[in-house]
Order: C-alpha cells, then structure tokens, then sequence
C-alpha cells in the first residue's frame, strides 16, 4: 500500500532527489484514472518546457492532481467559508494565481444561518458558528457561476446537507455547469434522517452520503473531514471505499466561549468551530493518520499561516493545503505562499514540490490493527 | 477597499481606558467616507488571528491622517494602545457604506452612546464642511466618560446625558431626541443596541407625531428603495451603525450579521455598517 501510494504522490522517487519534468515522469505523477483528455493537455505543455538545475521558480511543478481529470495549478487552495464566493477578495489579490476556491457551504434551500454572535476570536484561533447561511444551490449557480467560468481558478462547491438526498441533489444541479470544478462535501452535519448525528462522525453514514453523491456526479469529489472523532482511518477508508476522489482535512473542532458577563455561552449557537494556528497539530495527526490508511490525495487545513505549516503538511502525506482563518488577517498570504513554495522548491534543487511530500511518514506502514477503530495517541 | 501601511503619528488617552490615535495613511484617507471603517491587523500574529475593525473617527485627505477611538477591553485593543509614535499598522479599508446625507437635509441629529461617537464623529466634519447645521446628543455613564467637547468643531451643537446626572441631562440620551426631533431633517446614530433599539422605535413613531404622516410625495413616501441601497438610507429619518463581532470584515466570512425585515440577514461589513433603521428588525434572537 505505502508503495503504491509514492507513485501517485511523488513519482517512486526518494523525497529530495533531482527529477527533470520530462514526459514520461509527468505522466507517472498521473493517477491512473484520470480522463486522458486532460491529462494529455497538462503533460503536453510540461514537456515543451526544459528544466534546468537553477531554474527560476516559475519552472518548478506546482501541478497537483486530484483525481477525475482535477488537476490544480498549485497546491494552495482557500477554504470554505473564508473566502466567501472568491469576488469578495478581488480588490486585494489575484484569484487566477490560486490552486483552487473551495466557496461558501450550499445547501438545497437557502438558509439564514444562525443568531449572532457568530464568531469569536480565541488563544491562536477562532470559534464560528455561521450556521451554513447562504442562498441556496441554486441562487449559487445563478449568481456566481458564469464568473467563475471566466477564471482560470478551478473552483470547487462546497456542499452541505441533513440528508443523503439533499446531497445528492445538490450535486446533481452543480453537475454539468461550467464553472463548476468539483466538489467538496462537507460531512460535519447532522443527519436529521439518524437522530442528528453527524454524517462524519461514523464510517457507514459517511461512506453511504459519499456513495450516494458519487454515483450522480462525474465531478471531482473531495469529502472533507471531521476532527471530532476517536479514530479517523476507518471514516477515511470508508469515504475512500465510496468513491471519493480526494479528502480534505480537517473541519473545524467543537467547542465554546463564554460571554464577558459570564451569564451565557458567547456564541448565538452555544456550539462553534475552532479554526486557527490552535488547531494544527491536531490537523497533522489527523492528515499523518489519514495519510496512513487511504490511498487517495489528502488535502490538508487547519491553521496555515506560513510557508513552514505547508511544509509540515505535505511532509505527513498531504498533496495540498487549504489556507482559511489566516486570510481574514491576510488575504495575500495564499498567493504569496504559492510562490514561497516554489521559491523553497528551487533552493532546494527540486523539479517539483510532489518531492516534498510524505516525508515523515513511517518508512513501513504502521501494522495495520485488528479491528480497525482503536485509537493510537 | 485597499491594504495600506500605516505609521502611528500621535497617542493620547482622552478619559480613563479611551484612547484617540492618529495614523498617517494617505490611501484610506483619501476618499473615505463618514461611517466607514479600517479593519487592523495586531502584530501578535500567531496569539490573535484575527484583525479588529475601528470606524473611521476622523479623515484628513490634506494631511493623509484617519484618526480612531477606542477603548481598551481586550488583548487586540491592549497592544493598539501601547503603539508608539512611528511604529507600523496593516490598514484593511475603507470598508463597508457609508451614511448617506439627503442634499436637501439642513439640520442634521447625530446621537451617540459612549464609543458610539467614534461612529459618528466623522459625519460632523462632513456635514459642517457642506454647510449644515449639526446637533449632537451624546450619552454616558457619568461625566468621566464624556467626550471632551474641545475634540469636536466649533460649530456643533453638543448635548450631554449622563445616566447618574452628573454631567447635563440626568437620564438617557434617548430622551433628549423628541425634543429635536421636529428640527432635525435626518438623524444618525452609534451606540450600544438598547439604545438604537429605542431610536429606531422612535423614527418609526415620527412622522405620526410631527403629522406628516400622510402627506405623500415626501421623502420616503415613495416606491420602497432595495434594501440597503444608499438611496434607501438617504431616503430614511433615522439611520444607525451597527457593531457586531466581525470575522474578514469584506463579506466572505458571514459574521458579522443583522437581520434585515425581509428576513435576509445582512452584513455589517458589506451592506453596512450604516443602515436605515427601518430596514432592520429590532426584535428576537439575533439582538
């Protein structure tokens, strides 16, 4: 399994070993299943290139390919719920040089989210209860979809339900509008079919909702994942098992502030998400765990703020990082972190930065336990 | 809307815990409008994630000076007041609109409740340097908290409340509206929300007791304005700066939110922070 798993990631090559972009190296990085369409197009345009030791850093391989044809121009994407629809931030940086937009949770109707206060800011962190307020799939689609169409930015829609069906329809109004790069399902809800307990918290309802949505949609499929969990890997095979393409990890973590007057919790929903530098050990755990146990690209989030966070994710198995709370401080930062990359890539001699990742993985894959669900701190 | 860097050029605690600091950033300077805000980044960049948004208290395009009033309750506002003359902010801004004066207003009321006059203490400026007449209520616990009037131009017209009577009206600042309210043309507001809550309560009585009620063709008499639209302010008596906890102050995060009487929630933000106090809804949860 951990062999297979380097030749989707980083060619089968030792992390930190000099590789040309030619052709035949480009094409092996390719999943397999990827239409050959698009694959040919983006090996194509690599092979006219020559790469040479002290290449600017222009020419180092920032692609990262997620599967179904998904092939992102750079491993920075922004991350549901900090960068609104992706025109909010246009005065103040160039969505174009983004790997991707994941937008706004979307529902099936519109929602209006939840009594303020929303958010919160916390030690290294904040806690946000918007409560999945938006217009509603369709109104989505009306008004945003033909702008994004216009960008060279994919951008993937983040879904949201309480029921497998609203997911599943969801994504069948997203299939087929141009515009529309993937999806990203967000699983952190609850499902009101099984008493509200949340579809991510429990390996079968989260592979049912990730069945269900993937044999609707030929778009690529990020499921994204919940912290909130004793052990991650058997809700990760069983999302990998139901067809999705990629994961990401991790949603935010549960938890509460209290008012200043200490007469109620903060927060207008009692309950809210943390986000933030706070977070990401947690998010390596969960991504090193995850990492372990599927074979899929992992996306990983949770408290970027730095080139050194990147680093750290890709080296425990992650093929892309989401940027989220650290935009609301700077919104350059994920553009800028898209050329620091490729600025540490060339400093380092790499051809590519898929070099970096997996790096501190266990050189042989943890034994894989008995019964599939205890926890290892 | 634009980053801009920003040099602290003078500090000063105007009452106990109340800070007044002038920065030099010609960008948001220029072309800043009254109730508008910046939203600063702190440099504690790992302990405090997010920015804190100020209103623009005052803006000078000729000097490139904004000026903001804050009161120090927290971390963020903390390391804001220990700033030293020269050292460097990051300046998100102007965000959000603006209040929206109607060209035939004359007399104009400003009301405003503790730190509420940093939300309106640009609008005298503005209304002063077009040649209205301004009247400005003000509201405080006691007289240790009043806004110095030396801080305000000459030719406003400052009204003091206390609620303990120490200082010029014992009681609510509220209560002095009704008194006014026949000679002002617009009102507009800052404070906490009980007291925009009863402003609003009293816009919307207004017309009834001055008896225009049902003169028609007047201002706001008229096919409705989309909501949140500057005409849909200008149009309206009374309008009010909201405040709400704020996550990345340019609409994409949902925050910041009020609820609005169609029942759309509204962002501060963006659709604010200034609305017409009857687009809002001043009942329920969401105060």
């Amino acid at each position: 399994m951990k062999a297979k798993r380097r030749v989707v990631t980083s060619s089968g090559r030792p992390a930190g070993a000099k590789r040309m972009p030619t052709a035949r190296s480009v094409r092996s990085v390719i999943i397999p299943e990827a239409p050959r369409q698009r694959v040919e197009s983006a090996s194509a345009s690599i092979a006219t290139r020559t790469a040479v030791a002290d290449a600017p850093a222009a020419d180092i391989d920032l692609r990262v390919d997620l599967g179904r044809g998904l092939v992102l121009p750079n491993p920075i994407l922004v991350a549901s719920g900090t960068f609104g629809y992706g025109i909010e931030y246009g005065d103040v940086i160039d969505v174009d040089r983004l790997g991707a937009i994941c937008c706004k949770g979307t529902t099936l109707k519109p929602r209006i989210g939840n009594p303020t206060p929303r958010v919160t800011e916390t030690p290294g962190g904040m806690l946000n209860s918007i409560g999945l307020q938006n217009p509603g799939v369709d109104a989505v689609i009306e008004k945003y979809a033909a702008t994004w169409a216009t960008w060279k930015v994919p951008v993937l829609v983040n879904v949201a339900g309480e029921s497998v069906g609203d997911y599943v329809e969801v994504t069948r109004r997203l299939e087929g509008v141009p515009g529309i790069a993937g999806i990203e399902l967000n699983i952190s809800c609850p499902n009101v079919g099984r008493g509200g307990l949340q579809f991510a918290i429990d390996a079968d309802a989260a592979g049912e909702v990730t069945a269900a949505v993937r044999r609707v949609t030929d778009l690529p499929l990020l499921v994204k994942l919940s912290p909130n969990v004793a052990d991650i890997r058997p809700i990760a095979r069983a999302i990998a098992d139901a067809g999705a393409d990629a994961l990401t990890a991790i949603n935010t973590l549960s938890g509460i502030a209290v008012a200043p007057a200490r007469d109620r919790p903060l927060l207008g929903n009692i309950y809210g998400g943390l986000s933030g530098p706070a977070v990401k050990p947690v998010a390596l755990r969960i991504v090193y765990e995850a990492a372990q146990a599927v074979r899929i690209p992992i996306v990983a989030i949770g408290g970027v703020t730095e080139l050194a966070d990147v680093l750290d994710f890709l080296a425990v198995g992650a093929v892309a990082v989401q940027v989220g709370t650290a935009i609301f401080a700077d919104p350059t930062l994920p553009v800028r972190l898209v050329g620091e990359l490729s600025e540490e890539c060339r400093r380092r001699g790499l051809a590519s930065y898929r070099d970096l990742i997996g790096s501190a993985l266990p050189k042989r894959p943890a034994t894989p336990s008995a019964k599939g669900v205890e926890y290892r701190p | 809307m634009r980053l801009a860097a920003a040099e602290l050029v003078d500090s000063r605690e105007i009452l106990p815990g109340q800070w007044l600091q002038a920065y030099h950033a010609p960008d948001i300077a220029n072309g800043s409008r009254a109730g508008q805000f910046v939203h600063v980044r702190t440099g504690d960049y790992s302990g405090m994630v997010l920015r804190r948004p100020f209103s623009i208290n005052t803006a000078d395009a000729a000097t490139g000076i904004i000026t903001i009033h804050f009161r120090v309750i927290g971390h963020g506002t903390e390391w804001f007041a220990r700033l030293r003359h020269g050292d460097p902010i990051d300046l998100l801004g102007p965000l959000g609109r603006s209040f929206e004066v109607d060209a035939r207003s004359r007399h104009l009321l400003l009301i405003a409740g503790g730190l509420g006059m940093a939300g309106v203490r640009m609008l005298a400026d503005e209304a002063i340097r077009d040649g209205r007449q301004v009247t400005l209520l003000f509201g405080a616990q006691s007289a240790r908290e009043v806004y110095p009037s030396n801080l305000l131009p000459d030719e406003v017209e400052y009204v003091v409340a206390t609620d303990d009577g120490s200082l010029g009206h014992h009681g609510y600042v509220t209560d002095l509206v009704p008194e006014y309210e026949g000679w002002a043309d617009q009102a507009f507001a800052c404070g906490p929300m009980p007291m925009l809550r009863s402003l609003a309560r009293l816009a919307e009585g207004r017309r009834g007791r001055l008896g225009v009620a049902s003169l028609g063709r007047k201002r706001g008499a008229g096919r409705a304005d989309p909501l949140g639209s500057p005409a849909a302010r200008r149009k309206a008596f009374m309008q009010v700066s909201m405040e709400q906890n704020m996550g990345c102050a340019v609409g994409a995060c949902l925050g910041c939110v009020v609820q609005s009487v169609t029942g759309t929630p509204q962002r501060v933000c963006r659709e604010g922070p200034v609305f017409a106090s009857d687009e809002l809804t001043w009942d329920g949860a969401w105060g």
